[in-house]
């Protein structure tokens, strides 16, 4: 099986252990299951054996065919050296030419059709897997959790999609074509010269070749690591742009373009200086390769000639001979190629695994409850909360609980760690175990499905995609009516806006929403919210960026539709959260007051102290 | 304004897109000329090989006595020649490779200031994932036309020669025969050649829609979660990845069919030669060695003419990426810089705009007949509707566009005639989305410029209040940001891009809507340090938070592009008009007994 030897020097796909089978999601597995039969492993050379053995049969077919183009190609010498041997003889007649040169036609076009059929069928096969691998990264990336993504850029991720992927695609295509022909080429070849010609040539001149495996062992890993390195230098760059282009507006606001242009060149530098480190390997083995295979040419030919002066072999043999040696420096120089490409594949196989084997941290419960509907009670009782990579706690002490139906506000200073309890309710990061109840279950058992149809969310930083803004609001459902959409936009005070433009409904936004205003953005990505209408809506300071008549609006409108149904305010702007049932006030992650706007008021407490500064704006000239 | 999206179509021009690059190669002429010449070296000696066997056979094989010497000698010089061409071929390797690298180089960089120096419209209109493959792929796939083809072309095409020569050499005849091979190859190519790009063409096009989906996605996976529309992006982008996956198959079935038909013609040829020798033989035209170097020639003639037609792939697919590169790099920015800039000298902070009208796109006016001047020094208030234009008004003072009409002057004199990186240093900016980069705070907060030190750096922060903040970080100013600094609170990325603008101590300062995610607590340090560091500073403030600009000296209200009211807030209350209504909405203490509150709790709260 041609496939073992994609790994090449790594471990071989098949001394791997099996991991047992799935104890992931079971979308997942669906999801592989479709495509290649049992599939639940994180190892993408598992991954590779599973496309294999679903393509066994066609891999057989390719590469047979393959195997006898090459059986046939062999015949090419054997001829010629007949055709050598009839003439030494004397016995030539334009007859004879004549068939042998109809032979030697049959043998070249049987070869091409022979030799096409498999190497169609193998770089279809290698661009089915590249396919497979980027659906599967996909697939996975979505089971990623918020902090995953916090500390990876996309830039990164990107480019493990795209070159990564594309290394082992050309080792798996044109890699397996060439090495299935080298070697059978070789060995045909081998087989032929040993049968037909003289043992003791063939085996004198094999001397040479014989150290091909030692250099393959010596440079293999070496080579692999440089092409790791030149990898890492490549995301880094792609990282850089990413970056830089997407806070472009901040760049050219500090004329700093020159600056953004120099981290770049740094970048640039490395990946020249690791892409040359790297050809320097490589180039060193795939020259060592083509030497072995002259110095057997050499060999032949003196002790060929030797034995043909000896009359030990025939002139047409020791003709024939020295076409078979021509016949696979090629293909000896093909296999230092691939086995380059083998290195750099396997480097980049060993990226991918890497980042496959990450398991989704945030997941459903093996004993999640199912079928429920929620209601909207809340209920909190959270000792503390600690980053996945922080030291100190960020949020400590709070408790409290909301009826359905309730609304609530909540406040505190920059930092006091309003988003991070917000984050916790839909599990964007999970809560420690019992801290955080939904209608009196743990949100931790509750399927990650019913507890976040039943968020409506909308996150300090909305996202929006480059599709149109109808399509924004949509997003929650694949079956939304254009009135359901139409009814959002108008709960979230946009639908006036939205009419203003000449295509409505149907205007591109541009990416994460460039060609909207500020207020325009929040108020789609609350209609996104809103459209969901879910027994839960929390709005994460979603109302910053629209002036005090729309805020207005929106909040009467919100108190009309969400009758019935908890609301969670976050907001800066306490004219925000002043009709809210319950107000928490955090302050450096606990919750020092809560109550209603007047209870509030009379404490003379942090939140007082804010609602002075903004109702008679003290603060601001100092 | 022009749109300016980039639209990739299969490239007609062809070879015309690669000559806009070949500037990049210019330098390395002197490079290439070696190359050549190590290529002579290495192709000579293989030439050499078949001319040695057929002295061999001809001269000490097939007469009677054994010429050992000979032998000896021919084999000698055979491996000399290998050892010749095994090191030619090692530098030759090295040198092309370090050109091709350096090329890459060259035209990355360029792009990427290329694209940095482009106006914000072609950022409205393009997508970040097609950007960067531009600059991470399509490079990296140019780049082998300058290695890759480029060595084919004098490897294979130099052997093409050397045997041809050679060929006609050992029998005009036969060699005259195998020429009518040429035009034949040559239709072959012909025939591909649209075939091939159009397919190079639509699949690089549907890999850069897979990129752009999937850059857009991860950075969007939060929200895809939250609404838990996981399976339906995965189905969107299976159906995008679905689409790369058939043309990626076609392109490759199409050159496979391609390079196999040239296989076939060699093959041909080769049968050919044998029927047009072999009766040459036997009419005692030409020796029997002549017959077997010209065998074994005719397949290395085939060599080169396929590996050429291999690297005619490697041609087509640099084309397509050239031409995307091209596209990019023959953008025009819509903003340019003057011809004769002028460089500002001392600055006072005056701006005015006089009749300014604007629209993003043709005939879709933003703002329209926008007239107000700004004194040196004063703290202008801008308040209105959301999407009434007021960011749109600062993204013309930072000429991130250009006026329709009317002109913006900043001290008398139009933002067009100033060098933008003068007017960007003139005018500091403040924006509601912060950006910050993976590094350090100490870097983030100076934008990796040497220029600061870490004392500048503190000092700054500490002005607006962060630096509080930043040390409860982990490793205080040293602590590593992630992207687009994840781990901070929404108001601690804002306060950073304070300390930002506070040590390029800007002449005017913009600040839009930049304290929206501040309490208000904060908001009122920020302020108080922005204005102890620099006074008489022109200062203009975009709020919602009427308390934010509650103190401005003027107060410039808008709607739907026009401006409706200008005042003091005083003149503005007592007016009336939308700002007064604006007003009394922002009152938390709008309802009656909220007011009581107040009136009885205010004066024990300020004690
Ligand atoms: N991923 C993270 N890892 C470590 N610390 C974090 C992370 N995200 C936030 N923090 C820290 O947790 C604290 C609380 O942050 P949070 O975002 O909850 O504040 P917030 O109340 O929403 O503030 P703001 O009003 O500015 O939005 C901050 O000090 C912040 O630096
Ligand atoms: N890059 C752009 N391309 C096209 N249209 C745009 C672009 N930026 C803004 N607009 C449109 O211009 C109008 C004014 O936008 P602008 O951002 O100036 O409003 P704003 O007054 O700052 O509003 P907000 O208070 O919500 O930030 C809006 O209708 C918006 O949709
Ligand atoms: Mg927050
Ligand atoms: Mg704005």
């Amino acid at each position: 099986m041609p496939g073992e030897h994609l790994p090449n020097a790594d471990a071989p796909c098949f001394s791997c252990r099996l991991v047992a089978p799935s104890t992931r999601q079971a979308r997942r597995t669906r999801l592989c299951a479709a495509e290649v039969g049992e599939c639940a492993i994180e190892d993408p050379r598992h991954l590779l054996r599973q496309f294999l053995m679903a393509k066994k049969w066609s891999y057989a077919v390719a590469n047979v065919s393959i195997i006898l183009s090459e059986i046939v190609m062999v015949q090419f010498p054997r001829i010629l050296g007949e055709f050598t041997n009839t003439l030494s003889r004397r016995q030539l007649t334009p007859g004879r030419v004549m068939d042998y040169a109809l032979e030697l036609l049959l043998v070249g076009v049987v070869y091409v059709l022979l030799f096409g059929v498999g190497q169609m069928r193998n770089g279809r096969h290698g661009r089915e897997f590249e396919y497979l691998l980027r659906k599967r990264l996909f697939d996975h990336w979505e089971t990623l959790s918020a902090g995953y993504f916090r500390k990876r850029s996309v830039g990164d991720l990107l480019n493990h999609a795209l070159n990564d992927v594309r290394a082992v695609r050309e080792a798996l295509s044109g890699g397996m074509n060439i090495l299935t022909n080298s070697i059978f080429l070789l060995a045909a070849t081998l087989f032929m010269t040993l049968t037909t010609i003289n043992v003791k040539l063939t085996l004198m001149s094999l001397i040479p070749i014989l150290f091909v495996p030692l250099l393959v062992i010596w440079w293999g890993p070496r080579i692999r690591d440089a092409s790791r390195k030149v990898q890492e230098s490549l995301s880094d760059m792609a990282d850089l742009t990413e970056e830089s282009l997407s806070a472009i507006s901040l760049v050219k606001a500090t004329a700093n373009e020159r600056v953004e242009t120099d981290r770049f060149t740094k970048r640039v530098d490395q990946i020249v200086r690791r892409q040359l480190g790297m050809i320097q390997r490589s180039a060193m083995f795939q020259s060592f390769i083509p030497l072995l295979g002259s110095l057997s040419f050499a060999i032949a030919l003196l002790y060929g000639g030797y034995l043909t002066v000896e009359r030990q072999i025939s002139l047409g043999a020791f003709v024939a001979f020295t076409l078979y040696l021509a016949m696979i420096i090629t293909p000896l120089q093909q296999i230092g190629f691939v086995i380059n490409n083998f290195q750099r594949a396997s480097a980049s196989m060993a990226r991918l695994r890497i980042l496959l084997s990450v398991a989704p941290d945030i997941k459903d419960s093996d004993h999640a409850v199912q079928h429920i509907e929620i209601a909207g009670d809340i209920d909190v009782r959270l000792t503390s909360f600690t980053y996945p990579d922080g030291d100190a706690p960020v949020l400590r002490n709070i408790a409290f609980s909301v009826a359905r139906g309730q609304t609530v506000g909540i406040v505190g200073r920059t930092g006091s760690g309003k988003t991070t309890l917000a984050n916790l309710l839909p599990r964007i990061f999970d809560p420690p175990d019992s801290s955080v109840f939904v209608d009196g279950y743990d949100i931790r058992e509750l399927p990650l499905s019913v507890l976040r149809a039943a968020i409506a969310y909308v996150p300090q930083d909305g996202f929006l995609f480059s599709t149109s803004i109808g399509e924004n609001i949509g997003f929650s459902s694949v079956d939304a009516t254009p009135e359901a959409i139409e009814q959002a936009a108008r709960n979230a005070a946009i639908y006036e806006d939205i009419m203003r433009f000449r295509d409505g409904m149907a205007t591109q936004i541009g990416e994460r929403g460039v060609t909207l205003s500020g207020g325009q953005k929040q108020r789609t990505a609350i209609a996104r919210a809103l459209l969901k209408n879910a027994p839960i809506l929390l709005l994460d300071d979603s109302l910053s960026a629209v002036d005090m008549n729309t805020e207005k609006r929106l909040i009467t409108r919100l108190q009309q539709i969400r009758h019935g149904k908890t609301t969670l305010i976050v907001a800066h702007r306490l004219s925000a959260v002043r009709h809210a049932d319950l107000i928490l006030v955090l302050d450096g992650g606990e919750l020092v007051e809560s109550g209603t706007h007047t209870d509030l008021i009379r404490r003379k407490g942090v939140y007082s102290a804010l609602y002075r500064l903004q109702h008679d704006g003290e603060g601001v000239t100092g | 304004m022009r749109q300016k999206t980039l639209r990739d179509a299969t490239p007609t021009s062809g070879l015309a897109s690669l000559a806009h690059l070949l500037p990049f190669a210019r330098p390395y002429i002197g490079y290439f000329a070696v190359v050549f010449v190590l290529v002579v070296i290495y192709n000579a000696a293989s030439v050499l090989q078949p001319y040695l066997v057929k002295i061999a056979i001809d001269r000490d094989i097939s007469v009677a006595h054994l010429d050992l010497h000979g032998l000896i000698a021919v084999s000698l010089v055979y491996i000399g020649a290998v050892i010749a061409s095994v090191a030619a071929n090692y530098f030759q390797i090295l040198l092309l490779q370090y050109v091709g690298q350096s090329i890459v180089r060259k035209i990355r960089i360029r792009l990427f200031s290329h694209i940095e120096s482009q106006s914000m419209s072609f950022f409205d209109n393009n997508s970040l994932g097609r950007l960067v493959t531009n600059v991470s792929s399509d490079t990296e796939t140019v780049s082998q036309f300058f290695t890759q083809f480029f060595l084919s072309m004098v490897r294979d095409g130099l052997s093409l020669v050397m045997i041809i020569a050679v060929m006609f050499e050992l029998s005009p005849r036969i060699a005259a025969y195998c020429m009518v091979l040429l035009p034949i190859i040559f239709a072959i190519s012909l025939l591909f050649r649209k075939r091939l790009r159009t397919a190079y063409q639509t699949t690089r096009t549907r890999l850069s829609n897979v990129v752009s989906f999937l850059a857009e996605n991860l950075a969007g996976m939060r929200i895809t979660q939250i609404f838990h529309q996981e399976d339906r992006q995965a189905e969107r982008f299976r159906s995008l990845n679905e689409a790369h996956r058939s043309a990626n198959v076609h392109e490759y079935q199409v050159s496979v069919q391609f390079n196999r038909a040239l296989d076939l013609l060699g093959n041909v040829a080769v049968a050919g030669v044998v029927w047009v020798g072999g009766n040459a033989v036997i009419g005692h035209m030409i020796l029997f060695g002549t017959l077997y170097a010209f065998i074994t020639y005719i397949r290395q003639f085939f060599q080169p003419i396929n590996s050429i037609t291999q690297q005619w792939n490697t041609l087509q697919s640099s084309i397509v990426a050239a031409d995307r590169i091209g596209r990019v790099l023959a953008v025009q920015p819509d903003v340019a810089d003057p011809v004769q800039p002028l460089t500002p000298r001392e600055v006072t902070g005056k701006i005015e705009f006089d009749q300014v009208s604007f629209a993003y796109k043709p005939g879709e006016n933003v703002l329209n007949d926008i007239s107000f001047a700004v004194a040196p020094g004063a703290f202008v208030g801008f308040v209105g509707a959301t999407g009434a234009g007021k960011s749109s008004i600062m993204s013309l003072l930072t000429r991130f566009y250009d006026v329709s009409q009317g002109r913006v002057t900043v001290d008398d004199v139009d933002v067009r005639e100033y060098r933008q990186e003068d007017l960007h240093r003139m005018i500091g900016l403040v924006q509601q989305d912060v950006h910050l980069f993976s590094g350090t705070v100490t870097d983030n907060i100076r934008m990796f410029r040497g220029e600061f030190s870490e004392q500048d750096v503190i000092r700054a922060a500490e002005a607006v209040g962060a630096d509080e903040i930043i040390r409860r970080l982990p490793q205080g100013y040293e602590t590593k940001l992630f992207a687009k600094g994840a781990n901070l609170s929404m108001g601690e990325r804002q306060l950073v891009s304070f300390a930002r603008v506070v040590l390029l101590n800007p002449r005017v300062l913009i600040l839009d809507e930049a304290t929206a995610s501040l309490d208000s607590q904060t908001e009122a340090w920020v302020q108080r340090g922005l204005q102890a560091v620099a006074k008489n500073r022109t200062t203009l403030v975009i709020a919602h938070r009427l308390s934010t600009i509650r103190h401005a000296d003027q107060i410039i209200v808008l709607d739907r592009g026009r401006i409706i009211e200008q005042g003091d807030h005083e003149t503005l209350v007592a007016k009336g008009g939308m700002y007064a209504r604006l007003y009394e909405k922002s009152g938390i203490e709008a309802p009656a007994t909220a007011a009581v509150d107040i009136l009885t709790l205010s004066p024990v709260a300020r004690g």
